[in-house]
């Protein structure tokens, strides 16, 4: 089921860079018209005389952005072994820096062949992202790669779980059903980021990201492992995990900044 | 500006290490069986092959496998020196038939002796794809119990030694039948 959910929303994520990528292309050809010679080069010989030009001076936005993964919203309704809610927020720092940050809470049961585990608990992850996007006149597209530090407390309870024997000579024994609560766990990681959000209406964006996590600490309940950790997923055999998300966030525009064109230092 | 893009990938890099680990290794330690090893009562020291044993769970009508690749009967005997022989996980006890010379034409070599081991067990957590194992200690006061069958047709093993009361591996002796 949520192999399908995945390639849905990696299909919307390619919808996003296309529609991006046609907009710029338009907005390239209005250029070309107006200006028989391309865009950049006479901005940068005219750096001084900027200010005094009647064209008005183009402002970059700075504020913060809100927003929700719609991902882990909408799949309580229909997988009834999860619910979970994921805030997501950014502040702009400057061109290309952001500040961001996710918090959020999870409650997952994995039914695994052998194990059935529910794992409960919240997540704070934080860092930034920078923006590699080139955005034309006043579009505040992103195309970001950035970093996060997560940390996550959470309590494990084992359901059920099989006793692995090679030679069941006396049969297979049903499942136990143990019940047990392993609490005060914690884990924290680091992960990789890369991301699109798109402007779709004044200040609406949607977001669609993928993140590479590697744990740094993990503190594990005795006779028993962190098969899946909030914020982080699921766990494999070393240090690696994989996520992501699908956010919808509403920019909050706090102050202006003129651009400012670099003047080329002759070499 | 390319240089934090650069960081970025390095770390992404280091992001490796990943293995497999939805299937069970057949080389992962998990439920131990029990091993017996026997020896000469005249050479203590020297090991003793059987002739002809099977082994039948108590209640069960089929022996243990000892031979996977035998045919038929044969399957179910062993002439060797050492067996291992799984314990119920859900019990504190276990009881075996020790029938030696199996379905020999002399019945008279026919000796069948009840062996019945007294055990703790817990359940040890091994991994995802595996699940838990359970390992056993054996009671120290009476680890086992050694009983006739209804022949009565007298013991042919003569000493039973407990070496290790901790059953969490296969590769060690664990009970030691001298005959």
């Amino acid at each position: 089921m949520s192999k399908y959910i995945f390639s849905f929303c990696f299909m919307l994520s390619l919808f996003l860079v296309q529609a991006q990528e046609t907009q710029a292309t338009k907005k390239a050809t209005i250029t070309n018209k107006t200006e028989t010679e391309p865009a950049k080069a006479p901005k940068k010989a005219t750096t001084a005389e900027v200010k005094k030009d009647s064209i008005p001076v183009k402002t970059d936005r700075y504020g913060v952005r809100f927003g929700v993964d719609l991902y882990k919203l909408t799949r309580g309704f229909y997988d009834k072994d999860y619910k979970g809610i994921e805030i997501v927020g950014d502040y702009r720092l400057s061109k290309k820096y952001y500040l961001a940050a996710e918090i959020g809470t999870e409650d997952k049961t994995t039914d695994d062949d052998r194990l059935n585990s529910t794992a409960k608990g919240s997540y704070i992850k934080a860092g930034f992202d920078y923006n590699l996007y080139q955005n034309w006149l006043d579009m505040e597209n992103i195309i970001s790669v950035g970093m996060r530090y997560g940390f996550s407390t959470f309590s494990q309870q084992l359901n059920t779980y099989k006793i692995y024997n090679a030679n069941p000579y006396w049969g297979e024994v049903p499942p136990v059903v143990s019940g047990e609560k392993f609490s005060g766990l914690s884990a924290s990681w680091l992960e990789v980021n890369a991301a699109v959000k798109a402007k779709v209406f004044n200040n609406i964006f949607i977001g669609f990201g993928v993140q590479l996590k590697t744990l740094i600490s993990n503190k594990k309940p005795d006779n028993f492992d962190n098969l899946y950790i909030p914020g982080f997923n699921r766990t494999y055999n070393g240090n690696f995990g994989i996520g992501f998300n699908y956010t919808v966030s509403y920019f909050i525009p706090i102050y202006k900044k003129k651009v400012i064109i670099p003047v080329e230092i002759k070499k | 500006m390319k240089k934090i893009l650069f960081i970025i990938i390095a770390v992404a890099f280091t992001f490796s290490g990943c293995e497999k680990d939805d299937i069970c290794d057949a080389n992962t330690p998990t439920t131990p069986r029990l091993v017996i090893s026997f020896f000469d009562i005249s050479n203590p020291s020297v090991p003793k092959n059987v002739r002809n044993l099977k082994v039948i769970g108590e209640g069960m009508t089929e022996g243990i496998v000892f031979n996977e690749n035998a045919i038929d009967e044969l399957k179910y005997i062993t002439n060797g020196n050492t067996i291992s022989i799984p314990l119920k996980t859900d019990a504190t006890s276990t009881t075996y038939k020790f029938i030696l010379n199996y379905n020999d034409p002399n019945t008279a070599l026919i000796n069948e002796d009840r062996l019945r081991f007294n055990y703790t067990h817990q359940n040890i957590f091994v991994s995802r794809a595996c699940g838990f194992k359970t390992t056993f200690n054996l009671t120290p006061l009476a680890p086992f119990v050694l009983t006739d069958s209804d022949n009565q047709e007298g013991f042919w093993m003569q000493f039973i030694e407990v070496e290790d009361t901790n059953i969490e591996l296969e590769n060690e002796t664990h009970v030691k039948i001298y005959f």
